[in-house]
């Protein structure tokens, strides 16, 4: 595992040097975009937005502590929850629905992380999978909290007190481009920061990082309230999108995308973008025109790529290897 | 308290029919080391068969079973080839989620996305009275069959040679090799075994838990937490927590139903707890 790790970064290298660059050119035209594209594919991409910054969430568990988490969309429904309920009685205020919406999902994984983060590897799979499919059967179980199976719709939300309600597709996309982008830069810095370099030794080898001093066990519980505050903050975001959130918006499927984005495009954060605008232009840009209906089929599908793709391409380059030597001796 | 042993019964039958699918994903992750997540979508796939052959006909029902039994047998021994060149449980997962995804999607095409209510065969349907109250033959009879299916496979694992050679691989797959048996072998026929088992339980299942998109979910994490609950490759310990999870799912939907995840998942809870007491001790004596 460690050893595939270290050939992944090397293999990565040369991709870094032209990542500014890149980023830049992305950034600017993730910021253009409300003025090029059409109302559904901004609204799309909102949606995009959102899944990322579950992926982001999905990849701190997973790409760096080294706990594969199919359960993240637990903590995306108590923070939508939270968002939701405040917005619809509280405040419509997107910062103070945000702060809530994370703080909520944070608390909730302080008590569930003590548990969980025991397990290590597949017990923690399995574990996360319970705890976000329990959740989403609590939400359409507690009628009188989440509405239920017709879930919850609240008004739009203002910037600052006293701005204009966000109703317009582009003008939304722009807040919610403006928060992630905010969130997974803060994330960014933390993982290079000495929390960040503990959990991935964590990661690859537990009992060191114990034998060097480090609670570990510590530092993993912090990582799971941390990412859940960032999937908690994406549930926010989510309801500042749809004006809207029910049970289907945080089913098992929705863990699974977050995953399987973190896994797609290398074991960053940007990765874990990329991943997640892949699998959403996939379901609602691609889908619709190709075969409709049947987005689960697709995506389906690039589960399996995603699964595949190492051993396939292990396969190939044995194969090419084998062929030059087999030229070198004749 | 008639009313409470007939929720009881209730959930011996419910807990009897979650141990047929949890037995067969124990073993498979125990034994052949793989996490099978699209378990809960054979068993979907067992129920809609039950709707559509089996509904209130007996040669329908029989053949469901058999033919649904032995197809999904052959579709497990191919999934554990298709997944021998992954590395790891995630990869695996990834892998047979979307297996899962894939499955779903032909099973809305054709049987479309509405719930459906099975019959049990002629001559099961009614009731009959037990302790002042009644109480479905069905369910009284998939207790019987529960049991009888536990019993049975408790005896292969605990008696048989077959069953020595899977608590052999369960416990390492290199010495199994060593003593001149190919443990990919045991490997696929624990996982063929595993998927019959979970269509057998959709077809025998549909009359009480009847096909419904969400069921392969719902499914899938009952018998995930039953796998935690019971520990490593153990069949009475699937057994004993199928048990408990299907206690706990139905007396709590009889009293209060918004409060069954948060048991379940204290259940869960518990026993993690419990189980890590249990090694940190271990390691600490030794």
């Amino acid at each position: 595992m460690t050893a595939a790790d270290a050939t992944e970064t090397r293999a990565w290298r040369p991709a870094l040097a032209v990542l500014p660059a890149g980023t830049a050119v992305a950034l600017a035209a993730a910021v253009a975009a409300p003025w090029i594209l059409d109302a559904y594919t901004i609204s799309v991409a909102s949606y995009a937005l959102v899944l990322a910054l579950l992926a982001c969430s999905a990849q701190l568990l997973t790409g760096v502590a080294g706990l594969p988490t199919l359960g993240q969309a637990a903590y995306l429904a108590i923070g939508g929850y939270t968002a939701a309920i405040i917005g619809r009685t509280v405040t419509t205020n997107g910062p103070a629905q945000i702060l809530a919406a994370t703080l909520a999902a944070a608390v909730a994984a302080a008590v569930i992380g003590a548990v969980v983060t025991r397990a290590r590897a597949t017990a923690f799979l399995l574990i996360s999978l319970a705890v976000g499919e329990l959740t989403h059967t609590a939400a359409r179980l507690a009628t009188g909290v989440t509405g239920g199976d017709a879930g919850l719709s609240t008004p739009a939300v203002v910037v600052a007190p006293g701005a204009t309600p966000l109703t317009r597709d582009g003008h939304i996309y722009l807040w919610v481009l403006g928060c992630s982008g905010v969130i997974i830069g803060s994330l960014t810095v933390l993982l290079r920061s000495r929390f960040g370099l503990i959990l991935r030794a964590a990661a690859s080898h537990e009992p060191r990082v114990r034998a060097a001093g480090h609670p570990a066990g510590r530092y993993l519980w912090a990582a799971y309230v941390i990412a859940a505050g960032v999937a908690g903050a994406a549930g926010a975001l989510l309801v500042a999108a749809h004006r809207y959130i029910a049970p289907t918006d945080t089913t098992f499927t929705v863990s699974a995308l977050a995953l399987l984005a973190a896994v797609l495009a290398g074991r960053t954060l940007l990765g874990a973008c990329a991943g997640a605008l892949l699998i959403v232009a996939t379901r609602d840009l691609v889908v619709p025109e190709l075969v409709p209906g049947h987005a689960p089929a697709l995506l389906g599908v690039l589960f399996l790529a995603a699964a595949y793709a190492r051993p396939l391409t292990d396969r190939l380059r044995h194969r090419r290897r084998r062929c030059r030597c087999r030229g070198c001796v004749g | 308290m008639a009313g409470q042993l007939i929720i009881a019964v209730d959930g011996l039958a419910f807990g009897l029919l979650l141990f047929a699918v949890a037995a067969g994903l124990t073993l498979t992750l125990g034994a052949a080391d793989t996490l099978q997540l699209s378990h809960g979508t054979l068993y979907l796939a067992g129920a809609y068969l039950g709707w559509w052959l089996g509904s209130g006909n007996w040669a329908g029902f029989v053949a469901s079973a058999a033919l649904g039994g032995v197809v999904a047998a052959a579709a497990g021994g191919g999934l554990a080839l298709a997944l021998r060149p992954l590395r790891g449980h995630l990869h695996q997962a990834l892998a047979t989620v979307g297996v899962g995804l894939i499955l779903t999607d032909v099973l809305a095409s054709v049987f479309g996305a509405e719930p459906q209510s099975v019959d049990p065969p002629p001559g099961l349907t009614g009731s009959v009275h037990v302790f002042g109250h009644d109480y479905p033959i069905y369910r009284l009879l998939l207790i019987a069959v529960g049991a009888a299916l536990a019993l049975a496979l408790h005896l292969v694992v605990a008696r048989s040679r077959a069953g020595i050679l899977v608590r052999a691989t369960a416990a390492d797959a290199d010495m199994v090799a060593v003593a001149g048996v190919d443990p990919r072998r045991v490997q696929w026929s624990v996982m063929a075994a595993g998927a019959g088992l979970a269509v057998v339980a959709g077809v025998l299942g549909a009359p009480v838990l009847g096909p419904a998109p969400g069921l392969d979910h719902t499914v899938l994490v009952l018998s995930l937490i039953i796998v935690v609950i019971g520990g490593h490759a153990s069949i009475r310990g699937a057994l004993l927590a199928a048990l408990v999870v299907g206690q706990v799912q139905t007396s709590a939907a009889a009293v209060w139903p918004a409060a069954a995840p948060f048991l379940l998942f204290a259940t869960l809870a518990v026993a993690l707890l419990a189980q890590t007491g249990v090694r940190a001790r271990r390691i600490r004596t030794t």
